[in-house]
C-alpha cells in the first residue's frame, strides 16, 4: 500500500563485547504505557505498547499495510452496509481460552462503552452480530471501505477471562483487573508488572503464527530524560531505545556498537490560522481585522518559510517537506497536488501590499515546547523568516498540557500542530482539521481556526463512502486542490523517527512510531 | 513534652491544610487533565462527558472540599493517568525516596563533618584550601549537570556503575529496599552523591565556621591550658558546642533533600516520589500531585519536629528550662 521509505534495518555483526545474551532484550522509551487495558486509553505509547499482546481482527505489516490477524478474510457484506469476518480457528488466548466470535463481540460492546476512550473507531458502527462460532457482521450506517483498516488496534479479549475478573468495562475512575493483567492471543505475554519502573514481557509460546523474532525475555524500562537514555544505551545495560534527540545522533553514531535508525514518521507538522476570528488578539497595530481571512496573507505567510533552511539548520537534513496533511505514500495522498509553495519573499511581500497590508502587521503565534521535534526551535526560526516579509510574530511557547485547552478557546492568531493520521489516510486529517466544526457529527474535531469550505464538507462523506478507488481519489484531489488553493494550512514537513540501537539488535522501524517486539532479533 | 509534640501535631494538619490549599489553586494552571486523559479521536461531547463524571465543572472550592474531605477520611483517590489508588502508587515510591535522602544525608555527614573539623583546625593547610575549592565548584554546578557528569564518566565511560533505576532490590514486607543487595548499593551510590553534594558542602563549611568560632572561646583555651588531650578536646568539647546550629541546618535542608530529589531522581531515572511528581505534572494528574504535596508538607513537619527534639537530646540547657 505504502512505498514509504521503511528502514528495515540489517544489523552488521555484532562486537562481542556489547553482545547481549540473545536471553534478555531490553529497551526503553520516554513514557510508560499508563494501562495494560486495551480499551481504556486511546494513545500511542498504550496501542503499541499491547500490541506485543493482544492481536486485532487486523493487524498492520513492516510496511504498515493491513494483513490478516485474527480475522483470515473479509468481504463487505450484501444487501447492507458493511463487513463480514471469517475469523482464525484454533487460536487460544494466554490462559488456555479458545478464541471464538463471542469474543470479538464482547470486544467490541467494551471498546465502544462510554468508558472506552477507542470507542470514535466504532462511531459508523450500527450493529455487530456472531453469525456462528467463526463469523462476525459488523454493520456500518453507510458504505465504509475503510473499516477494516480502522480496525487495527480493536484488539480482542477474552470474554470469560474479562467477566470472571470483573474487567467487562474498561476502567475509567478506578483501576480494574485489566489494568494491571492481560489475557491476550498475540505473540507475548506479561511476565511482570511495576508501573512506571519496569516492565517484563514473555514470549507466548502458544502463539497462533511463526515468531521471527529470537527473544526470550523483553523488559522495558521507561526513562524521561534523554540524556540519561542515551547514557543507559551507550553504557550497555538497554540495547535499544526510541525516540533519541536529533542532537544525539553523532554522539551515538561516533562510538563502535550502536546504530541510528532514522525513518519518516506520518506525522506533518503545519501552521494553521484562526479563519472565523473577526480580530486578531495579538497584534499591536492591526486590532479591527483579521488579516488571514485572506487567503492572499496566508499564502504570503507560507512564501515565507525556507523550509530548506530549517531542514539543514534544525533538522540537520532529516525532513521530508510536505505538501499536504499526509507524506506521500499514505492512501489517498494527492499526487495531483504535490507542491508547496516556494520560499519567495518577494512574492511574500507582493501579496501581503495586494491584500493592503504593504508594511506588514503583527499577530500571535502559538507554538508548543516539548511535543514535536524541535518545536520551539522551528517557530523561532519561523518567526524570523515571517518577520523578513513583514509578517512579526509575537511568539509564546508552553507545554503540550496547556496547549490544547488554549487552542480549544480560541486563543491564537496562528498556531502550530503536528498531524498522524490515525488510519493511514488522508480522510482523517480531512475528517478532524479540514471539515467545518461540527460536535454533534464529531467532525472537524481539530479544526481549531474553524477552516470551513462548503464544497469541502460536502465532498467528506462522499470520500467515506466510496468504494470506486479512483473516484474516492478524485474527489479527495478536489478537496486538497481547494484547501491549497485556501491555503487552510500551511504543511512544513514531515516529522522524521530517530531510534538508536547496538549493533547486534535488528528491528524494524514502522511509520506510526510503533515498536514491534516480534520482529527484533538479537544476533 | 507529650503536649508539646501533640501541639505540633496538631499545627501539621493545618500546614497540611494550607499546602494542599495552595497546591489545588495552582492546578488549574497546570493544565487540562481531560486532554491528556483521552486520545486524538475522542469527540468533544465525550470529553465533556468525562470532565462532568471527574466533577471538573465544579467550582474550585466544591473541588478543594471534595479533595480534602475525602484525605480525611483517609480516600486519597484514583489517578487520572494510571487510574491506580493514589495512596498506593505514593505508598510504593515512599521508600526509593527516602533511602535516597537518608544515604545521601549520611553521606554528607560521614564527609562533612570530618572534613569540617580538619578545615578549621588547619585553616592554612594546603589539603585544606584543595578541599574548600573543590566543594565551592561542587556547590556551584546545579545538580542535575553533576548527574550527568558522574553518569558519563563511571557509568559510560569506566562502566563501574549502572547509570539507571534501582538494580537489585529486596522486598521486606510492603518496603523495597536496595539496601541488601550489592546491586542496589551499585545503584544507589551515584544519585545519592549527586543529591549529598550540596549538603555536604554545607555541612562542612557549617562545621568549620562553627568549630573555629568555639575553638577561640574561653573555655578551650582553659581546657587546652588544663591539658586535655586534643583529640578529646577536639572531638569532645569542641565538637559537641557546634552541633546546635548544625542540626537545625541540616534538619531542615533535609526536608529539602527528600522534597527536591525530584531532579536527581529525574536524572538517574529513580523510582522514588519525585519521579511519579515529574510523570504526574506532565500529565496533569491532579489527584497525584494533590497528595504528593501534602506528603511532603507533613515530612517537612515531622523533620522540623525531629530537630526540636534532637536540640533537647543534645543540648542540656534545654532540658532544664522546658519552655512548654
Amino acid at each position: 500500500m505504502l512505498p514509504l521509505k521503511l528502514a528495515v534495518l540489517g544489523g552488521a555483526l555484532s562486537m562481542s563485547a556489547l553482545a547481549a545474551s540473545a536471553e534478555t532484550f531490553r529497551w526503553a522509551s520516554t513514557t510508560d504505557p499508563q494501562t495494560m487495558d486495551p480499551h481504556a486509553v486511546n494513545s500511542a505509547p498504550v496501542l503499541s505498547f499491547l500490541n506485543n499482546i493482544y492481536e486485532g481482527l487486523v493487524r498492520r505489516g513492516q510496511d504498515m499495510s493491513i494483513e490478516p490477524s485474527l480475522a483470515t478474510s473479509w468481504e463487505p457484506l450484501e444487501g447492507e452496509n458493511g463487513w463480514r469476518f471469517k475469523l482464525r480457528e484454533g487460536v487460544t488466548f494466554q490462559n488456555g481460552a479458545a478464541f471464538t466470535s463471542e469474543d470479538v463481540l464482547f470486544s467490541y460492546q467494551r471498546a465502544s462503552d462510554e468508558a472506552a476512550d477507542v470507542r470514535s473507531w466504532f462511531a459508523p458502527v450500527t450493529d455487530m452480530r456472531v453469525v456462528d462460532e467463526f463469523t462476525v457482521d459488523f454493520v456500518t450506517s453507510a458504505p465504509n471501505p475503510l473499516f477494516p483498516d480502522s480496525i487495527a488496534n480493536f484488539m480482542i479479549l477474552d470474554k470469560d477471562w474479562a467477566e470472571a475478573n470483573d474487567a467487562a468495562l474498561p476502567a475509567r475512575d478506578a483501576e480494574n483487573f485489566a489494568t494491571m493483567n492481560v489475557n491476550g492471543t498475540g505473540p507475548f505475554t506479561l511476565a511482570d508488572r511495576d508501573p512506571g519502573v519496569r516492565t517484563t514481557l514473555a514470549p507466548n509460546g502458544a502463539w497462533w503464527d511463526d515468531a521471527s523474532h529470537n527473544i526470550t525475555e523483553a523488559v522495558f524500562t521507561p526513562i524521561g530524560n534523554s540524556a540519561t537514555g542515551l547514557a543507559a544505551l551507550l553504557s550497555g545495560e538497554i540495547d535499544f531505545i526510541q525516540p533519541i534527540p536529533l542532537q544525539d545522533v553523532a554522539q551515538v553514531e561516533s562510538r563502535d556498537g550502536f546504530k541510528v535508525l532514522e525513518g519518516e514518521e506520518t506525522r506533518v507538522i503545519m501552521f494553521g490560522f484562526g479563519h472565523e476570528h473577526d480580530t486578531l488578539l495579538y497584534s499591536s497595530d492591526v486590532t479591527d481585522a483579521n488579516p488571514f481571512t485572506d487567503p492572499r496573507v496566508r499564502l504570503a505567510a507560507a512564501h515565507a518559510l525556507d523550509i530548506a533552511s530549517i531542514d539543514r539548520v534544525l533538522f540537520r537534513g532529516k525532513i521530508e517537506p510536505a505538501s499536504q496533511l499526509v507524506p506521500a505514500g499514505i492512501s489517498g495522498f494527492s499526487e495531483a497536488n504535490q507542491n508547496r509553495p516556494d520560499y519567495n519573499p518577494d512574492r511574500a511581500k507582493e501579496l501581503l501590499a495586494e491584500a493592503g497590508y504593504p508594511d506588514g502587521f503583527s499577530f500571535g503565534l502559538k507554538c508548543t515546547n516539548d511535543r514535536y521535534i524541535n518545536d520551539e526551535a522551528l517557530c523561532r526560526a519561523a518567526a524570523s523568516m515571517f518577520a523578513a516579509v513583514g509578517l512579526n510574530a509575537e511568539l509564546s511557547t508552553g507545554p503540550v498540557r496547556d496547549y490544547w485547552p488554549q487552542l480549544r478557546e480560541d486563543d491564537f492568531d496562528m498556531y502550530l500542530l503536528g498531524w498522524s493520521p490515525g488510519t493511514f489516510d488522508m480522510e482523517h486529517p480531512i475528517r478532524f482539521l479540514m471539515h467545518s466544526q461540527d460536535d454533534s457529527r464529531k467532525l472537524g474535531s481539530w479544526n481549531f481556526g474553524n477552516y470551513s469550505n462548503a464544497r469541502v464538507d460536502e465532498l467528506l462523506p462522499m470520500v467515506q463512502q466510496e468504494i470506486d478507488p479512483a473516484a474516492r481519489q478524485s474527489m479527495i484531489d478536489e478537496i486538497i486542490a481547494i484547501t491549497q488553493d485556501e491555503v487552510a494550512y500551511i504543511p512544513l514537513y514531515t516529522q522524521p523517527l530517530i531510534w538508536a540501537a547496538k549493533d547486534n539488535v535488528e528491528l524494524t522501524q514502522r511509520a506510526d512510531n510503533f515498536f514491534m517486539l516480534r520482529w527484533v532479533t538479537v544476533n | 513534652m507529650v503536649y508539646f509534640i501533640l501541639k505540633r501535631m496538631v499545627q501539621s494538619v493545618f500546614v497540611m491544610l494550607a499546602v494542599a490549599f495552595l497546591a489545588f489553586s495552582l492546578f488549574r494552571f497546570v493544565g487540562d487533565p481531560i486532554t491528556q486523559m483521552t486520545g486524538v479521536e475522542t469527540s468533544v461531547a465525550d470529553q465533556e462527558r468525562l470532565r462532568e463524571e471527574l466533577g471538573l465543572n465544579d467550582p474550585f472550592v466544591s473541588q478543594f472540599m471534595r479533595f480534602t474531605g475525602d484525605m480525611l477520611k483517609g480516600d486519597f483517590g484514583f489517578s487520572y493517568r494510571t487510574r491506580q489508588p493514589v495512596a498506593d502508587m505514593i505508598a510504593d515510591r515512599i521508600p526509593a525516596t527516602l533511602e535516597l535522602g537518608v544515604v545521601a544525608l549520611i553521606i554528607s555527614l560521614v564527609v562533612g563533618v570530618p572534613a569540617g573539623v580538619y578545615t578549621a583546625l588547619k585553616p592554612r593547610g594546603v589539603l585544606t584550601q584543595t578541599i574548600l575549592m573543590t566543594t565551592l565548584v561542587g556547590v556551584s554546578i546545579p545538580t542535575f549537570v553533576i548527574g550527568i557528569m558522574l553518569i558519563f564518566i563511571f557509568g559510560v565511560q569506566l562502566g563501574w556503575l549502572p547509570t539507571f533505576g534501582r538494580g537489585g532490590t529486596v522486598q521486606i514486607g510492603s518496603w523495597e529496599s536496595s539496601l541488601f543487595t550489592i546491586d542496589g548499593w551499585r545503584a544507589l551510590l551515584l544519585p545519592a552523591i549527586t543529591l549529598g553534594v550540596y549538603q555536604l558542602t554545607l555541612t562542612m563549611r557549617l562545621v568549620r565556621a562553627e568549630m573555629m568560632e568555639v575553638m577561640r572561646s574561653d573555655y578551650i583555651r582553659f581546657a587546652m591550658a588544663r591539658g586535655v588531650p586534643m583529640g578529646r578536646l577536639h572531638y569532645k568539647h569542641a565538637l559537641a558546642n557546634t552541633m546546635v546550629p548544625v542540626i537545625t541546618i541540616i534538619g531542615l535542608q533535609f526536608g529539602g533533600v527528600i522534597a527536591f530529589s525530584i531532579v536527581t531522581e529525574s536524572v538517574f531515572q529513580w523510582p522514588g516520589m519525585g519521579l511519579l511528581f515529574l510523570e504526574s505534572i506532565r500529565f496533569v494528574d491532579i489527584p497525584v500531585m494533590g497528595v504528593y504535596l501534602v506528603v511532603i508538607a507533613f515530612f517537612f513537619v515531622l523533620v522540623n519536629l525531629v530537630v526540636d527534639l534532637l536540640y533537647v537530646a543534645i543540648d542540656p540547657r534545654l532540658r532544664i528550662s522546658d519552655v512548654s
